[in-house]
């Protein structure tokens, strides 16, 4: 196990490019904001799960129904992974971490306090949400100092990458096809873009831990400015209008109109449209099957007996 | 596509709309198993019945989606146990381990079948389906060497599931003539016989209290939908009703 005088060696062992590992004695401060950070990674992987679950009985095909399958299955597994991950940092276990999830008393990524209304929903959240997503864990994974969280955000990246390509491949049916599907995606990027815009956080203050201990390698707004750049062309030349009337180019840069982070802050509080009934639909489940668990440490109980 | 005889597309289409219903009935739990590696193995099965209900519609149509989502309601032919919604686990476990216990022996059925590809298809299903009988029994016998609360959970559930599960054998009416053609090897009666055999001494050997029905619900050679087809139909083709000529 390894140890550090105090924080400022601890820092100069991370500007090296120093990893910490889990069994390391990492200060105090480092572990509960790196925690904080893998929990909330998480939690939104289990919850985008729960969100894109919604349409899945409703996909117009066989085939499709096992892509959004598989694809939600991957979220699901990404959670299962950095829940893991979060409980070997021995400050919650993964059970305490699911059951705060549950009960409303940690948070998840903005996009996912939001209902998913029609199937043109479950294509914007492949499209746009992941590829905010994949972006802002790609820059984590850049730099990150905590190898355990490295190593899964590694395989996380490329299935998310394979996410993105899904989601751009799904948008093309929608953007060549019919007028119905033209008009609901239309109305699905008019629900969805900004969300995913926000998903990237207001602007880092000044003195972010996170970019000072290498978790995170990019600033909030670098990131966000980036999918900006990326999306508004996209979605344009696919012939769909970006909701934000103030959209413009100056010098060859797209600039958003001011963004109002009150939707965002609600989320935070788990007071977003549809985070009642998300958390509400996981805490009722998870407490319909708790016999299934008793009943499976009971029967290893009577094995070991 | 294959020409099949009617008689063969009767035996095939009842398979394929059992794989494709209780697919869609797996595929439900997504995201709401009791505990996260449970949800993904539950998933990956979802997957693997809905191959092969893509598998077993291509001997019938060219275009499956439609096929599977947009036919009448008459003209399907799956059985109760597959359609019914099991919103409990305990009761998705309980179908999910008769279901497959009944796979098997159905996918032997067509092990020798005359139908040109259909043994190869069900060599590779069997592949898959022995993993899934793993994981049901699994779960079964845990929950057998458990507490009280679990063995009557799954007590009450072998209650609803027993005569829905007999169901399954209930052949459709070119089954005599398929079995002529060599289609299937064993007719539902036989492999009734077989699957109630095995499944009773499994049942006996976790000593779960239960009784077999007398009867099946009557489900008239598979031409009647159960009580909840309608629901899970309706949400079935929800989308693609919106535009049934565009490529989703």
């Amino acid at each position: 196990m390894r140890t550090w005088s105090d924080l400022d060696e601890f820092e100069s062992f991370l500007d090296d490019g120093g990893m910490v590992e889990a069994g390391d004695d990492m200060p105090q401060v480092y572990r509960d904001e790196v925690f904080r950070f893998i929990e909330f990674h998480a939690n939104s992987e289990m919850m985008g799960g729960l969100t894109e679950r919604d349409w899945i009985p409703r996909a117009p095909g066989l085939r499709l129904k096992q892509i959004f399958l598989a694809k939600t299955q991957d979220e699901i597994g990404h959670a299962h992974l950095l829940y893991m991950v979060a409980a070997d940092m021995g400050i919650k276990s993964r059970t305490e971490i699911l059951e705060d999830l549950f009960d409303g008393r940690s948070r998840f990524h903005n996009v996912f306090h939001y209902q998913a209304v029609t199937w043109a929903d479950q294509i914007a959240i492949a499209f746009l949400v992941d590829a905010a997503a994949f972006a802002s864990q790609r820059a984590v994974f850049a730099e990150c100092s905590y190898g355990p969280y490295k190593r899964v955000l590694k395989r996380i990246i490329s299935e998310e990458g394979f996410h993105m390509r899904h989601g751009e491949e799904m948008l093309l049916r929608l953007s060549n096809g019919t007028d119905v599907q033209h008009e609901m995606f239309q109305a699905a990027l008019d629900r969805w873009w900004w969300p995913s815009v926000q998903l990237f956080g207001p602007d880092s203050p000044p003195d972010d831990n996170l970019l000072r201990w290498k978790i995170k390698s990019e600033r909030n707004e670098v990131l966000r400015h980036a999918y900006v750049q990326k999306y508004v062309p996209l979605l344009q030349g696919y012939g769909f209008v970006i909701p934000d009337p103030e959209l413009r180019e100056v010098d060859g840069q797209w600039l958003t109109g001011e963004i109002d982070w009150e939707p965002l802050k609600a989320t935070m509080r788990n007071g977003g449209p549809d985070s009642a009934r998300r958390i509400d639909t996981a805490a009722r489940n998870w407490a319909d099957t708790a016999w299934v668990r008793a009943s499976l440490d009971a029967a290893i109980a009577r094995r070991a007996a | 596509m294959t020409e099949l005889s009617p008689a063969a597309q009767q035996v095939v289409l009842a398979f394929a709309d059992d794989e494709h219903m209780i697919g869609a009935r797996h595929a439900a739990w997504i995201g709401l198993g009791p505990f996260l590696e449970e949800d993904l193995a539950f998933c990956s099965i979802a997957q693997d019945e809905l191959g092969h209900a893509v598998a077993l519609y291509e001997y019938l149509t060219d275009n499956v989606d439609h096929f599977a989502l947009l036919r009448p309601a008459a003209e399907y032919r799956s059985a109760w146990l597959a359609e019914w919604p099991c919103e409990q686990w305990h009761e998705s476990l309980v179908r999910h381990w008769l279901y497959d216990e009944a796979e098997a022996l159905r996918w032997g059925a067509f092990a020798g079948s005359s139908i040109e590809g259909l043994s190869l298809l069900a060599a590779r299903a069997e592949r898959e389906e022995s993993f899934h009988r793993d994981h049901a029994t699994m779960y079964m016998s845990r929950i057998a060497d458990g507490d009280d609360q679990g063995r009557s959970m799954i007590e009450s559930a072998l209650a609803t599931m027993l005569p829905l599960g007999l169901g399954l054998w209930d052949p459709v009416s070119g089954e005599a003539e398929a079995l002529a053609e060599g289609v299937v090897t064993a007719s539902s009666a036989d492999l009734a016989g077989q699957w109630k055999a095995s499944t009773t001494a499994s049942l006996e050997e976790w000593s779960f209290a239960f009784n077999w029905p007398v009867d099946a619900p009557e489900q008239h050679h598979r031409t009647v939908r159960s009580s909840h087809f309608d629901e899970l139909q309706a949400s079935l083709q929800e989308v693609i009703v919106l535009d049934p000529s565009a490529t989703w």
